[in-house]
């Protein structure tokens, strides 16, 4: 009798929950989708930095990390690649030449880092060819010195495909050297920060210019999952020298990335506290009328015999009931929206400039686990009981005799 | 004949700190199994403040009510919506029926929370409508019954726990002549024929005629009892 009391009670003014059902509503479309925009962000954040730089597995020299020294190979090259090749967890990998230097033009000059590139490895693994805006990707029937610089940089100095720039840099014996690179192509990766810094040129052309074949810095590995990365690491630095091998994964080489990943969890709960904050003052604020506008009956209710404990249930559960309602309707809006901008993406191309500073493309694609709505079904319901609480207590708090005399 | 309830120096204060209002100045009053009696006296002579002391809805500032015996003055609040529950009846000025529930329902609510059966509560609420005269209404909610009907819905729901008496605050205030008359006749057939107690509070002189025991209040203190040889 108290649930059939309570909904009926419910529809009694109509606007009343109406407008309780609609802020309920909102707020639980508003945080399903601010939740998988802010995924989607880091998501694409994350993806962008594991396709165009990190990878999903990184092996270097220990000491490579803290100098950034040539001498800083990983030496037994061969080996590792074994290791690598018989992993079925992993999709592609590469090997790269690195060195720190200058590019100079005619007009000023530049500190880069140089990747020294296998080609074909490279593509399967940054999808480096496709990143191509003006010219062409490394190919066989290139002659000596190609280079690859970003749109961004070639902007900057002033450069256009054909253009010649001189690359000065440390050899192997710790003598500089440098050497003209013609522009072959410019790339676009829409991570302003990687492209103002990082030109790409042979491997076989740095190589033969710091005067040893082979001087391999960096192994990086693409899996299919990203599950596997953990297993994957544990594997490889099990079976290397940790003196001579360092095996890190994305978040460890860039703690930037694992900075974004782990806030999206303490940004999420933040959002959830904000909205659910709002939504509890709105049914406080509700519920409040609903009460002092039933006091009379209320107090009947009790004077007939209803024990307070089921008074203030009943109140509880008139809350309740709107939450279950609404909270539904929310999710469902809240998944056809996320399912709508997951497919197509929102486009933010008018802040691109922006965001690429940081790193982040253009497009995001909204993306929820289903363990987020699950969450956001329990904070509504928390949120539906904290926000009947003070209601429902001063209900009980009436006088019965004091509440039937009330007009 | 069994003495139901029973009133001892009752004193009532309203304000006792600031300006004290002396509601009730010390009121004995016994009430026996199947009497018809009617509270009357002027505005503000005490007549709901008595009501309520002796329906546990309100605390004397002193003396003790006794229900069959039991002093009700020691109970907490909570036992106090229990004692209630089981044993006093209300019809109150202004019907204040369940809004959201029909008049069936409202009749069963009583039942429910004293965790009757639903047979049993079935047979009681067909009686009970049955008798106020409502058999038809029984799925019509409080907005689509007149007045009269609705304060009848509240006689029938007021006796659906079986209490040991009912207690009517200006039962009729509200009703029409024609109103008045069905009710008091239905009031007083129960009295009757189920030997039910009524106590009622009534400025009406028709209430006041169907009595069968006037007690007159006046500044918070009876100042007369009598037996009303005409009544129902």
């Amino acid at each position: 009798m108290i649930f059939k009391i309570a909904w009926r009670n419910i529809w009694r003014s109509k606007l009343r929950s109406f407008t309780v059902m609609g802020s309920v509503i909102i707020g639980v479309w508003s945080l399903s989708f601010m939740l998988a925009f802010f995924a989607g962000f880091i998501e694409a954040y994350v993806s962008s930095a594991i396709e165009n730089d990190l990878s999903h597995i990184q092996l270097h020299h220990p000491d490579f990390k803290k100098d950034k020294e040539v001498q800083y190979r990983l030496k037994d090259i061969e080996a590792i690649e074994k290791q690598v090749t018989s992993l079925d967890a992993v999709k592609a990998y590469t090997v790269r030449s690195l060195n720190n230097g200058m590019l100079a033009t005619a007009t000023g000059s530049r500190g880069v880092q140089i990747r020294g590139v296998l080609p074909e490895k490279e593509a399967a693994i940054t999808n480096l060819d496709q990143k191509i805006t003006t010219g062409v990707y490394f190919d066989a029937t290139q002659k000596r010195n190609p280079i690859l610089v970003s749109k961004r940089l070639a902007e900057k100095l002033n450069l256009s495909l054909k253009s010649k720039v001189v690359l000065t840099f440390q050899q192997a014996n710790g003598a500089l050297t440098s050497a003209a690179f013609k522009i072959i192509g410019l790339y676009q990766t829409g991570n302003a920060i990687f492209e103002n810094l990082n030109v790409y040129i042979r491997q076989e052309d740095l190589s033969r210019l710091m005067g040893e074949t082979a001087m391999i810095h960096e192994l990086a590995l693409l899996l299919n999952k990203k599950d596997a990365i953990e297993a994957t690491q544990h594997y490889l630095s099990q079976h290397n020298d940790s003196t001579q091998v360092l095996v890190e994964n994305y978040q460890q080489i860039s703690p930037d990335v694992n900075l974004y990943e782990s806030q999206m969890s303490v940004a999420t709960y933040i959002m959830i506290v904000i909205i659910m904050l709002a939504l509890i003052f709105g049914i406080i604020n509700t519920m409040l009328m609903a009460v002092l506008e039933r006091t009379r009956e209320l107090g009947m209710l009790m004077a007939v015999g209803m024990n307070r404990s089921k008074v203030f249930l009943m109140i509880i559960l008139e809350t309740i009931l709107l939450g279950v309602i609404a909270a539904p309707i929310g999710l469902v809006l809240g998944f056809l929206t996320n399912a709508y901008f997951g497919s197509y993406g929102i486009d933010l191309s008018s802040y691109s400039e922006g965001m690429e500073k940081f790193g982040l493309s253009d497009v995001v694609y909204t993306h929820m686990q289903t363990a987020d709505y699950l969450l956001i079904m329990i904070a509504v319901a928390i949120t539906a009981i904290l926000g009947a609480l003070y209601p429902a207590f001063k209900a009980i708090r009436l006088k019965p005799v004091e509440a039937i005399r009330k007009i | 004949m069994k003495e139901v309830i029973k009133v001892q120096a009752i004193k009532k204060t309203y304000n006792a700190e600031s300006i004290p209002v002396h509601a009730l100045r010390g009121v004995d009053l016994s009430i026996q199994q199947g009497e018809f009696t009617a509270l009357v006296g002027p505005s503000g002579s005490g007549k709901t403040t008595l009501l309520n002391i002796i329906g546990g809805l309100d605390a004397a500032t002193e003396g003790s009510v006794l229900i069959d015996q039991q002093n009700i003055s020691q109970l907490t609040d909570s036992q106090l919506i229990d004692f209630r529950k089981e044993h006093i009846g209300f019809v109150f000025q202004a019907y204040n029926l369940i809004p959201v529930l029909t008049a069936k329902e409202n009749v069963e609510f009583v039942m429910l929370l004293q965790g009757k059966s639903q047979a049993e509560r079935d047979a009681r609420v067909k009686d009970l409508l049955g008798a106020v005269g409502l058999s038809e209404q029984i799925d019509r909610r409080p907005n689509q019954l007149s007045g009269g009907q609705q304060q009848r819905v509240a006689v029938a729901r007021a006796l659906a726990s079986k209490p040991k008496f009912v207690l009517a605050d200006e039962p009729t205030a509200n009703l029409d002549s024609k109103s008045t008359a069905d009710l008091l006749d239905i009031m007083a057939k129960l009295n009757r024929e189920e030997n039910i107690t009524f106590l009622f509070s009534t400025h009406d002189q028709r209430v006041i005629d169907r009595a069968q025991r006037i007690v007159t209040l006046e500044d918070g203190a009876i100042i007369s009892d009598e037996q009303n040889a005409i009544g129902s």
